[in-house]
């Protein structure tokens, strides 16, 4: 009989046939498809999720975890009402206008993603004016906005002012990163936070949602 | 007497990761990679010189045929100067296996030396960065330590070179925001030089611009690289890749993916004017898959950019590297190992213009006493790459005979005459303990720190006239800041 522990397991060693193997083993056996994805999936990658923070895990080994844990999600997905599926929130996160950098911004999507969020990827050089409408078309619970550059920084200030001019700020927390981001500027600008790495901008969207 | 014929003598010591086959297979992967992916570029001059050179442009997307990259590697100047700034002697022979040194660009942040406070970079922290370059004698030439934050940040570039400029004379690499940025820097190293065609006989300034990598030239970078070839200004084109972030996780990988954004980069600039002086340059490392930073003092860092010398003597083209830079947060003994083996191993390998010493905090914050450090440390490196020389004077079989077994070498003359040829440490300790401690126990950061201070407080640069320093302000407050990514 498959079990949580095998499909944890498996997540946490990134095995994307053994995964799927054992998710649809626990369907073909009538459990719960809420409990395969928290008691298996999702217990998975938070095993993965506290390894890394440890420094026992490295990246690429959490995003082949976080990809055979979708890959089970996948599979459960149908079996679930669209409203039961668990998030742990919606992230729009995006590179502000002008700035092309965007390593660092899509890696913070991913550990969001393998920490059970569901991010938006808006891409790079986004305009406060294209953020907006992001906003109200995705309705996020939080924006994340990555500035590598002194000069682009700016654009986030201009952002949060037209979230406030539309009346969209209280509704939307919103947390900022990059190199020259600091917490000073953060509250400059009037953003809920700031975290210095991906892991820990996780951790700042688990705090302000919580 | 001894007589010696079709004898091989080495000058220094010698260093290689890539043989000669090994740096062809690499060139021609990266010609492969350029035609069969190609890269895309952003900007529409730029994209409408290429395809009138013949490259395959789709969209964005430009594919570049082998024999367009070969004759751009052959018409490229290789004989590169940079002048001083005051006047104008030729200083810096950008080129073969001459290795210079400096610092590195922009960082949002700088450590305070008297205060240790680690704050956002001013027009004080950019003009005394430049001071402590000046003084320096193994620093050959000025990059900014940070980017000028208490100023309209759009025109952060035009104070940066103004701070620079009225503080050192040795030339200056320049990283401007934008083409504007650019132009207005180029129009103030004009007025020092004495007009276009001097700056041009006789270049105190290099330009700098960087492809967006994997694979992009954006607006700036494309604009401010054919800016630099039309102006005939010794231009460096630098990749910033990192290995399983931004390039393969493979080191061969990694040197593909530089290579073919460099070069992309020296077909355009060969075809907005044949001859352009182009510098390739580099800063390839690793993501570091704990931490995800982009890793300023990781191993890798100086044996890719070793690898890439080896491809530059290759290809007979100047090359920008990195050296004397740390992850570390503040300067510490990780510090200290991170800048040695970066200097010491840029040195050996003969990359040209090496750049980042001072970089902190794996690239963020400035640090003049690393600076310091480094400069005592490129001392070191070169008395090692000085290398022995042998012949019948320094084998010394006369003074050994002289001398006789028990006798004393230090006073003989030949012992005087020789000295010289050892490096004298400024900064290391070497005292005896107690000596050591009558003069207060400093390690070598705090040492390096009062130096810090006392060129701050004492050096004076090489003043610039005082009209020229005036016409430079006026540009300077002329300045008009574009909002990035704006076009015309
Ligand atoms: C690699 C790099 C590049 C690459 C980027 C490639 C790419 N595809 O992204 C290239 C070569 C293209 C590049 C270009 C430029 N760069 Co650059 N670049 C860097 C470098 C060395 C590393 C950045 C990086 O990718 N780090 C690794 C990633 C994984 O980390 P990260 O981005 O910091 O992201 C992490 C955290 O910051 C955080 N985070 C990021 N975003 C967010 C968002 C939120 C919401 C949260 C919570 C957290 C968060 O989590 C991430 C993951 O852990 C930095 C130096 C540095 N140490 O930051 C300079 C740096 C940022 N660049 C700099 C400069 C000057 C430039 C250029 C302007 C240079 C030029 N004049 O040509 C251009 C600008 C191009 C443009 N228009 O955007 C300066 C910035 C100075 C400034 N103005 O503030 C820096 C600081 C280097 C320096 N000291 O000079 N650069």
């Amino acid at each position: 009989m498959a079990n949580f522990e095998e499909l944890s397991k498996s997540v946490i060693s990134g095995n994307l046939a053994k995964v799927k193997k054992v998710t649809q083993a626990l369907i073909d056996e009538g459990v719960s498809p809420l409990d395969i994805i928290n008691l298996g999936l999702i217990a998975g990658m938070g095993v993965v999720g506290a390894r890394f923070k440890n420094g026992e895990m490295y990246v690429p080994e959490v995003l082949v975890a976080a990809r055979s844990m979708r890959a089970g999600i996948e599979l459960v997905q149908p079996l679930i009402a669209s409203e039961d599926m668990p998030s742990a929130g919606k992230v729009l996160l995006g590179t502000v206008k002008g700035d092309l950098h965007d390593i660092g911004k899509n890696l913070v999507g991913m550990m969001l993603e393998s920490r059970g969020y569901t991010v938006i990827n808006a891409g790079i050089d986004v305009s406060s004016e294209k953020f907006v409408q992001f906003i109200k078309e995705h309705k996020p619970d939080i924006l994340a906005m990555s500035a590598l550059l002194t000069t682009t920084m700016l654009g986030m200030k201009d952002t949060i002012e037209l979230m406030k001019e539309e009346g969209l700020k209280d509704q939307v927390k919103v947390i900022i990163g990059g190199a020259p981001i600091s917490n000073d500027f953060a509250d400059e600008v009037g953003a809920d936070g700031f975290a210095p790495d991906a892991a820990s901008a996780v951790d700042l969207c688990n705090r302000l949602l919580a | 007497m001894t007589t010696r014929t079709n004898f091989k003598a080495y000058s220094s010591t010698m260093m290689k990761v890539f043989s000669q086959d090994q740096c062809q297979e690499l060139v021609l992967a990266a010609e492969e990679a350029m035609w069969r992916t190609g890269t895309d570029f952003y900007d529409k001059e730029s994209l409408e010189i290429l395809k009138k050179a013949g490259c395959w442009v789709d969209g964005k997307r430009v594919r570049i045929p082998a024999h367009i990259t070969e004759q751009a590697l052959k018409t490229c100047q290789k004989h590169v100067v940079l002048c001083n700034s005051r006047t104008g002697a030729r200083e810096l022979f950008v080129e073969g296996n001459n290795a210079y040194f400096g610092s590195g660009p922009c960082t949002p942040f700088t450590r305070n030396p008297f205060t240790n406070e680690r704050h956002r970079a001013t027009r004080q922290s950019v003009g005394w960065a430049t001071k402590v370059l000046d003084a320096l004698p193994n620093i050959d030439y000025a990059m900014s330590l940070g980017i000028v934050q208490d100023v309209p940040l759009l025109i952060s570039d035009r104070h940066e070179f103004e701070q620079q400029i009225l503080n050192t004379d040795k030339p200056i690499i320049t990283v401007c925001v934008d083409a504007w940025g650019q132009a207005d820097v180029i129009k103030m190293a004009e007025l020092v030089a004495g007009g276009e065609e001097e700056l041009r006989k006789n270049p105190f300034i290099c330009l700098y611009a960087e492809p967006i990598s994997p694979g992009i030239h954006c607006l700036e970078a494309a604009q401010k690289l054919v800016m630099g070839a039309k102006k005939g200004l010794p231009t460096i084109y630098t990749p910033c890749i990192m290995a399983g972030g931004t390039a393969p996780a493979t080191m061969a990988g990694v040197m593909v993916q530089g290579l073919c954004e460099s070069l992309s980069g020296l077909v355009l600039s060969q075809c907005a004017r044949e001859g352009a002086p182009f510098i390739m340059g580099g800063v390839y490392t690793v993501l570091d898959m704990k931490t995800t930073i982009f890793s300023y003092g990781a191993p890798e860092l100086h044996l890719l950019l070793a690898g890439l010398a080896d491809v530059a003597h290759y290809l007979n083209i100047p090359m920008f590297g990195t050296a004397g830079c740390t992850d570390s947060c503040v300067i510490d003994e990780q510090a200290g190992i991170e800048a040695a083996l970066s200097i010491a191993m840029t040195n050996m390998s003969g990359a040209n213009l090496n750049h980042d010493t001072g970089y902190s905090e794996y690239g963020t914050t400035s640090n003049l006493d690393l600076v310091v450090i480094a400069d005592e440390i490129l001392g070191m490196a070169r008395r090692l790459t000085k290398g022995i020389h042998v012949d019948q004077e320094t084998l010394a079989l006369e003074v050994i005979e002289k001398v006789g077994p028990g006798g004393n070498f230090a006073d003989e003359d030949h012992t005087l005459e020789h000295i010289e040829e050892n490096y004298a440490p400024r900064l290391v300790n070497r005292a005896a303990r107690n000596i050591w401690e009558k003069a207060g126990s400093k390690t070598l950061t705090q040492v390096a720190n009062e130096k810090v201070r006392d060129i701050i407080n004492h050096h004076e640069p090489i003043p610039l006239p005082k009209d020229v320093a005036a016409k430079i302000r006026e540009i300077v407050e002329n300045a008009v800041g574009h909002v990035p990514g704006e076009d015309e």
